[in-house]
């Protein structure tokens, strides 16, 4: 995916707007947006119970009376009922109350009321209610100025024996009245919400824009040039901290990467400068001064020569990018390192002696790693031929492999004059090259190749002090932990 | 002796035609890839030079398509010089390989090499006084038998395969001890002297010629 930068809009200051179309202001009215849908919820159920029980206890309350006066009728007949109706009516305690909140009427078959304190109603059997205005209320009439409004009353109508009709009914002002009570408190309940969930809303994406925008101004610095630049971290240890961890660790590495890149180019650049001027000024003095052939063919032979060390050196660095680009992965099987080796020191042995050195072996059979063939023998080659070019003669070279805790471990060590310590980091570094050693041909590449090569087989390069000399050793990861 | 030169690189073609036609070769330029082919199929060449990276078809293809119809040996010229480059580049049925830039001696004993007979499968080699029995590993010159390392073994059945050829050191390097890098130490100095000096023993002519910052030619006359 092409990287696409930001734009500048994208990273201004904060505003409002923005932090309304954030994600973490949506999720925050999402929530308000359930709970609201909750608590309407909850609001119904509520109500549907409360209704229904204050209703039920109406309705079985009016059954009572119901009951009452038909017993009456059953055991004494009509005016048995009617007295019981006026009974209920008139006792004292009923009669007291400010707000009654029983209402009977019994009338006969030509709907004359014969008692109660109900106007007569037309027969109607069963559960129902009925609205009585304020003016037909015996309670309410003497109350002046409430005439206008009415009392609601839910009843149960039946026929007592045949043409004589009972009602009775319950004032049910006071079910209304829960039911507002109710219905004002969720109102609050869905302000208050509406009111917290816009208030943390904001917050949140306030702060959620202001991590965001830490991040895009960052990476705004990083694209007008200032690599260096990294995202602050608030040391909370949150999400936030750990993305903008993970990015300042990316970006570290990039600019490592770079960095590297940048030092190889010049070091390239510097190298390339060196033996080309030496080239150019041999040249050069050739044309002055050679007067015949053998003059002539003498200073080309030089200038291939000077030509040759460069294309060496392209071909190593070549190598090195080729082998850290990890390409060779794909190709590497199950290698005998007693092999390579073997085959390292047979081939050395007559150049060591050539160089009155003595070349030895320590190589323990059957060591099998997975790796790449001809680059182990080219990174034991590169160690091998350090050890004989920088070393005086009389040094003794050894090449030793064994296994050391289960894994395998080559060691080339020397007697020769050693690296001191503090440079042993260096020296695995492109074109670093100990002062010692600066008069022997090469162009300090030959240990980033060797450390280019471990690094791909997953391999441990230590250098250490032999007491006197050098070892360096490789510790490759066992056969069976490869990924 | 007919070669056949695809190269695009036209300087370099020139230059390389002009060095055959001075050893004697009679050179064929083309400069893109399917004329090559077309070439290739229709002429009868001793060796094939193809360049990796052609116009029109790329040298793997080539060599890939030739192989279908004919074994002429083919070696390529190529700036790629990765590991893979080299083994796609043979496995596609090369049979040689050679990084740009290159020196002209180093071209010529490759293809000279390239271009031999290609010897009967007799389990002797012999050149001149020098005898080599493959199955028993032994070698002998004038009837003495000579000791040798399995490595000087090698190098000695290398030399002989091509005797009176030139081999460079990176020749060798590559077919004896199959190291495709420029090792920084006489590798090859120290094991041709080494044999040298064995196979020279009690004998009044060099059986190895030095060819001076080149490499090597073991002598049929010795």
């Amino acid at each position: 995916m092409p990287f696409k930068p930001c734009e500048a809009s994208d990273i201004d200051c904060l505003r409002p707007i923005r932090v309304i179309k954030s994600d973490v202001f949506r999720l925050a009215a999402l929530f308000a947006f359930l709970f609201l849908a909750l608590t309407g919820i909850l609001v119904c159920t509520v109500l549907w119970i409360v209704e229904g029980t204050q209703r039920a206890a109406l309705t079985s309350a009016n059954d009572a009376d119901i009951s009452t006066v038909i017993n009456g009728f059953r055991d004494e007949g009509l005016y048995e009922a009617i007295e019981v109706v006026r009974q209920r009516l008139g006792s004292s305690t009923f009669r007291r109350a400010a707000h009654p909140d029983c209402y009977i009427v019994i009338e006969d078959e030509g709907q004359q009321k014969l008692a109660g304190n109900l106007p007569p109603l037309p027969v109607k059997l069963g559960v129902f209610a009925i609205n009585l205005p304020d003016a037909d209320n015996v309670f309410k009439a003497s109350e002046p100025g409430t005439h206008a409004g009415s009392t609601p009353i839910l009843g149960r109508g039946v026929e007592v024996t045949h043409g004589i009709y009972l009602f009775v009914g319950r004032d049910t002002t006071l079910l209304s009245a829960t039911r507002e009570r109710i219905l004002r408190a969720f109102l609050w309940v869905v302000l208050g919400a509406i009111a917290i969930a816009v208030v943390v809303g904001l917050f949140l994406g306030f702060r959620f824009m202001r991590r965001v925008d830490a991040i895009a101004q960052t990476c705004k610095s990083i694209i007008a040039g200032r690599l260096e630049e990294r995202i602050p971290l608030l040391g909370r240890e949150d999400e936030w901290d750990r993305l903008a961890g993970a990015i300042n660790d990316m970006l570290n590495r990039i600019s490592a990467l770079l960095e590297n890149l940048r030092q190889v180019s010049s070091d390239v650049a510097h190298d390339l400068r060196t033996p080309l001027t030496r080239m150019r000024n041999r040249l050069e003095e050739a044309r002055t001064k050679s007067t015949n052939v053998a003059e002539y063919s003498a200073a080309v032979a030089t200038a291939i020569e000077d030509m040759d060390q460069l294309l060496a050196m392209f071909a190593a660095l070549l190598r090195i990018s080729q082998v850290e680009a990890g390409t060779r992965l794909s190709t590497f099987s199950k290698v005998s390192l007693t092999e390579i080796l073997e085959n390292i020191y047979q081939i050395y042995l007559p150049v060591a002696e050539d160089n009155q050195q003595s070349l030895t072996s320590v190589i323990q059979d059957g060591i099998y790693i997975h790796g790449d063939a001809e680059l182990l023998t080219h990174m034991f080659s590169n160690l091998v031929e350090n050890a004989i070019r920088h070393t005086p003669a009389r040094t003794r070279i050894e090449i030793n492999l064994r296994m050391e805790n289960e894994l395998a471990a080559a060691s080339i060590t020397d007697d020769g004059p050693g690296i001191d310590p503090s440079e042993h980091e260096k020296v695995l570094r492109r074109f670093y090259r100990v002062s010692s050693s600066r008069s022997t041909a090469g162009h300090g590449l030959g240990l980033a190749l060797v450390v280019a090569i471990a690094g791909l087989h997953h391999a441990k390069l230590t250098l250490a002090d032999a007491n006197p000399g050098l070892q360096v050793k490789t510790t490759f990861p066992s056969d069976r932990d490869r990924d | 002796m007919k070669l056949l030169l695809i190269e695009d690189d036209i300087e370099l073609a020139n230059s390389l035609v002009e060095r055959f036609r001075e050893q004697g070769y009679v050179t064929d330029h083309v400069s893109d890839g399917k004329t090559g082919l077309t070439e290739a199929l229709r002429g009868d060449f001793r060796a094939i030079v193809v360049d990796r990276m052609l116009p029109g078809m790329d040298g793997l293809e080539l060599v890939r398509a030739l192989r279908r119809e004919k074994s002429t040996p083919v070696i390529y010229l190529t700036t790629m010089g990765g590991i893979d480059d080299r083994v796609q580049g043979l496995e596609a049925g090369g049979d040689d390989y050679l990084v740009k830039p290159f020196a002209f001696a180093e071209l010529l004993a490759r293809i000279r090499v390239m271009t031999r007979r290609t010897a009967q499968a007799s389990p002797k080699l012999s050149a001149g006084s020098i005898e080599m029995d493959l199955v028993l590993r032994t070698v002998a010159r004038g009837g003495r038998l000579i000791e040798l390392t399995p490595q000087e073994f090698r190098l000695l059945e290398y030399m002989m395969r091509n005797a009176d050829r030139l081999v460079t050191r990176k020749m060798l390097l590559e077919n004896v001890w199959e190291i495709h890098f420029d090792p920084h130490t006489s590798v090859v100095e120290s094991h041709v002297s080494r044999l040298r000096t064995k196979l020279n023993h009690g004998f009044a002519i060099d059986a190895i010629q030095t060819v001076r910052s080149v490499g090597y030619r073991l002598l049929a006359s010795n």
